[in-house]
């Protein structure tokens, strides 16, 4: 006979195999109860089906289930945080510590579990965070633009709404409330912001101005006096400075020029997709401005991102840049003074001197796995002990009104924080916190930055307007409230 | 003894721990093609679902998200692009290697022909985030190192916009991948070269009296056929899904005149979150992989029914 060379842990997994089948067949020989005691640390809502009774004649097998529901036995919360944030490069890491540090203080026995991911506005955060929610393992809170981003996350359900919090801390009272409605979404409030970023500044080399004579321009006509002025007096020289490779920065320098052009009515109904762009009039003449200041701008602009674009003015080859607040720590950083070696005015102020912002926020993510720990850090979020010390570092503005802005050391921002106090009214929602969708945004900054590298008018006139349409901006951007 | 005999007594000669190992063997495999595959299935069905923003939805749509792809100007651009590194990324490069290659074969001093290679291998090593950032550098139309040797030699006329042209900027990424393949293909053509049937050719081909020239193209190129369609093949599944050097040098910029369809399947999922635009336009990047590897897989199964 043929031995069959069968190793041993063949042997064990064939038994094994056989016994699974055995008692998979098994059958009951004779009508009889079975009643067995389920004993199990129970650590989620679960539902147990038992079979309580089986009973098998000859014909009929009839089998009686039961179903059990077990509620878990509550347990101690972990003293955790686990939160997601983007702040990890120069002066947004020292933000970061500081606002962690500023809550370890309050709470010292909570663990903080950061997933601190590079990249400057979140582009690569998403991509993580997107894969966690997906997943369904959410982080407690992450780090959020007000605004279309927050609804995004809102509409996929990841955010609990925030009205008993906000209730509690009075905190609808202490922001302005366009900030207020930039974190609403159908009434409910879904998350903190700590700060507000404004986008419309133009900054300028302040020697260079006062060695021309020249006072910083707050009007398109002014803008252009100015570059000219420059162009003449110091022929190497790209008087304005442009970096529009992350795309965003062409929208920006866009921004300023429509505004002033339509007004802040026009601006937000264009961005809630209520104007007409192939056929509207302001929106060409917009275009048109933009294009004859092109000749003045940074030729090379589409290599370069927001921060080398503000180098330009530190190396001598602009000597102006229109930028967000966040601006001011890269000049510091650069060794530059505000008001000594820059000076920042708010670009436009005609018709009148809007501010276009959007915070910064941390929601209550829902199922998050540490529920009390999270409503703890957006209390602390909350506090104007957490936002004094991030903000001044970070470069917004203090998102609570109650704060005395002599707490910045810059006279930049003290003054556009005065400015904010006493007309907070003033605030519209800008292209990072966006009033349109994401979808929408993306592809228009694209749009943008590709007139401004091969200025065509009637092409992105029919381009913008086809995005409108495509994205269904009308629909997806009707829960922007203004003012 | 012919194949069936021999199969059959292998059979017959079959034990149990035979049977185990090889379920054992193939286990891993069978894993790796359904995650793959049932990975490629469901983005499949992605792509005719309903999904825009974070959260999924699979209700199924059909080719919604494909006709809103074909009419989006940016979806043409990206396939122009995608064939232009397609075509400029894959033939220069074969055909300079292939010079090269035959060069550091016949014309090797003693001791020179490994650093040589080395050096020519050299930029394979390193990540296209690396060298696209250097190159993004040397590229810079006011600082850099381009212009200023060019400006220092009093060619100011040579001096170019580089990558800030939305004209020829793809054309200039396309350079930075051919310089970083180019080692790569030097060395897959010089390993099919050394043949022994091949070297028997090109002896006899000295012997009758060949020039060097007619040698490389009447004798070696028809006979490493294999060689050169692996590297084509290679070179234009690695154009096709080119992602890094976009990303790092232009970021698709200016404009959207650079992006290709890896690009913007990233904007689209991403920033855009419009999860099933990005997965079709992943399907699409699928299927010209699939049109390219038609001519290697075909080769490849003659070769193994010869």
């Amino acid at each position: 006979m043929k031995a069959y060379r069968v190793s041993r842990w063949a042997t064990v997994l064939g038994l094994l195999l056989v016994l699974a089948l055995l008692v998979g067949a098994c059958a009951q020989p004779t009508p009889q109860v079975v009643t067995k005691e389920v004993e199990k640390v129970v650590k989620e809502t679960v539902v147990v089906t038992q079979v309580v009774e089986k009973v098998v004649t000859k014909e009929v097998e009839k089998v009686v289930t039961k179903e059990v529901v077990v509620t878990p036995t509550p347990k101690p919360e972990e003293k955790k945080l686990e939160i997601f944030h983007w702040w990890t490069a120069g002066g947004e890491r020292e933000a970061a510590d500081a606002m962690f540090k500023v809550f370890k203080e309050k709470y010292p026995d909570v663990e903080i579990v950061e997933n601190p991911v590079a990249g400057g506005g979140g582009v690569s955060h998403r991509v993580v965070l997107q894969a966690r929610l997906s997943a369904g393992l959410p982080p407690d809170t992450w780090q959020t633009l007000g605004g279309a981003e927050l609804k995004s996350y809102v509409d996929g359900g990841y955010l609990e709404p925030l009205d008993d919090l906000y209730a509690e801390l009075k905190y609808k009272d202490v922001i302005p409330q366009p900030l207020y409605n930039a974190v609403t979404i159908e009434g409910h409030p879904y998350s903190v912001p700590l700060n507000m970023h404004i986008q419309n500044i133009l900054y300028y080399n302040k020697k260079l101005f006062d060695e021309l004579g020249l006072t910083p321009p707050t009007t398109y006509d002014e803008l252009m006096s100015v570059v000219k002025a420059i162009k003449e007096a110091k022929p190497d020289m790209a008087p304005l400075g442009l970096g529009t490779k992350e795309k965003w920065e062409a929208a920006f320098l866009f921004d300023s020029i429509l505004l002033e052009e339509g007004g802040p009515e026009y601006y937000v109904k264009l961005y809630k997709g209520e104007i007409d762009v192939k056929n509207d009039p302001t929106y060409k003449k917009a275009l048109e401005k933009l294009q004859a200041l092109l000749p003045y701008v940074y030729p090379y602009h589409s290599n370069l991102t927001w921060d080398e674009s503000c180098g330009l003015l530190v190396s001598g080859d602009s000597a102006m840049v229109i930028m967000g607040t966040w601006a001011i720590g890269y000049f510091k950083s650069r060794g530059w003074t505000p008001g000594e070696d820059f000076g920042a005015v708010t670009f436009p102020q005609k018709p009148e001197r809007i501010l276009l912002f959007h915070p910064d926020t941390y929601g209550k993510a829902k199922n998050a796995p540490h529920p009390q720990t999270v409503m703890l850090w957006l209390k602390t979020v909350a506090s104007p002990e957490l936002q004094i010390p991030t903000d001044v570092i970070q470069g917004g503005l203090f998102a609570r009104l109650d704060i005395d802005p002599k707490e910045f050391p810059d006279p930049i921002r003290q003054e556009l924080q005065t400015y904010v106090r006493d007309n907070p009214q003033k605030l519209i929602l800008d292209q990072h916190g966006s009033i349109a969708p994401f979808s929408f945004t993306q592809a228009y900054w694209d749009a943008v930055a590709a007139f401004i590298a091969d200025p065509n008018v009637d092409s992105t006139l029919s381009t913008v307007s086809d995005l409108f349409q495509i994205y269904d901006v009308k629909k997806e951007a009707a829960w922007y409230k203004w003012p | 003894m012919n194949h069936l005999e021999r199969w059959q007594r292998k059979w017959r000669r079959l034990t149990w721990g035979d049977v185990i190992s090889t379920i054992i063997f193939l286990l891993p495999l069978l894993i790796f093609l359904v995650i793959l595959y049932g990975m490629l299935a469901w983005t499949f069905y992605v792509s005719m679902a309903d999904w825009r923003g974070t959260a999924p939805n699979y209700t199924f749509v059909g080719l919604k998200w494909y006709k809103l792809m074909f009419s989006l100007d940016r979806f043409w651009v990206d396939v122009r692009n995608n064939l232009k590194w397609m075509i400029l990324g894959v033939l220069p490069t074969t055909f300079v290697a292939l010079l090269l290659a035959y060069l550091l074969e016949i014309a090797s001093l003693p001791g020179t022909e490994s650093y040589i290679r080395t050096l020519i291998l050299y930029p394979v090593a390193m990540s296209f985030v690396v060298t696209g950032t250097i190159w993004s550098w040397m590229y810079q139309p006011d600082k850099g190192v381009f212009n200023t040797i060019l400006r220092a030699l009093g060619l100011d006329f040579l001096t170019g916009r580089f990558t800030t042209d939305p004209a020829t900027a793809t054309y200039w990424l396309i350079l930075i991948f051919v310089w970083q393949y180019l080692g790569f293909a030097v060395i897959i053509l010089q390993s099919s070269f050394r043949t022994a049937e091949l070297q028997e050719m090109i002896e006899a081909a000295t012997v009758d009296g060949a020039g060097r020239l007619r040698i490389l193209f009447s004798v070696i190129v028809p006979n490493i056929r294999g060689g050169m369609l692996i590297l084509i093949s290679l070179l234009l599944i690695s154009a096709l899904k080119v992602f890094d050097i976009v990303y790092v040098v232009t970021f698709g910029g200016p404009g959207y005149s650079t992006d290709v369809l890896a690009f913007f399947m990233f904007i689209a999922t991403f920033q855009q979150h419009l999860v099933a635009l990005g997965a079709g336009l992943g399907v699409i990047i699928f299927l010209l992989a699939f049109v390219v590897v038609i001519p290697y897989t075909i080769y490849a199964f003659r070769k193994w029914f010869e």
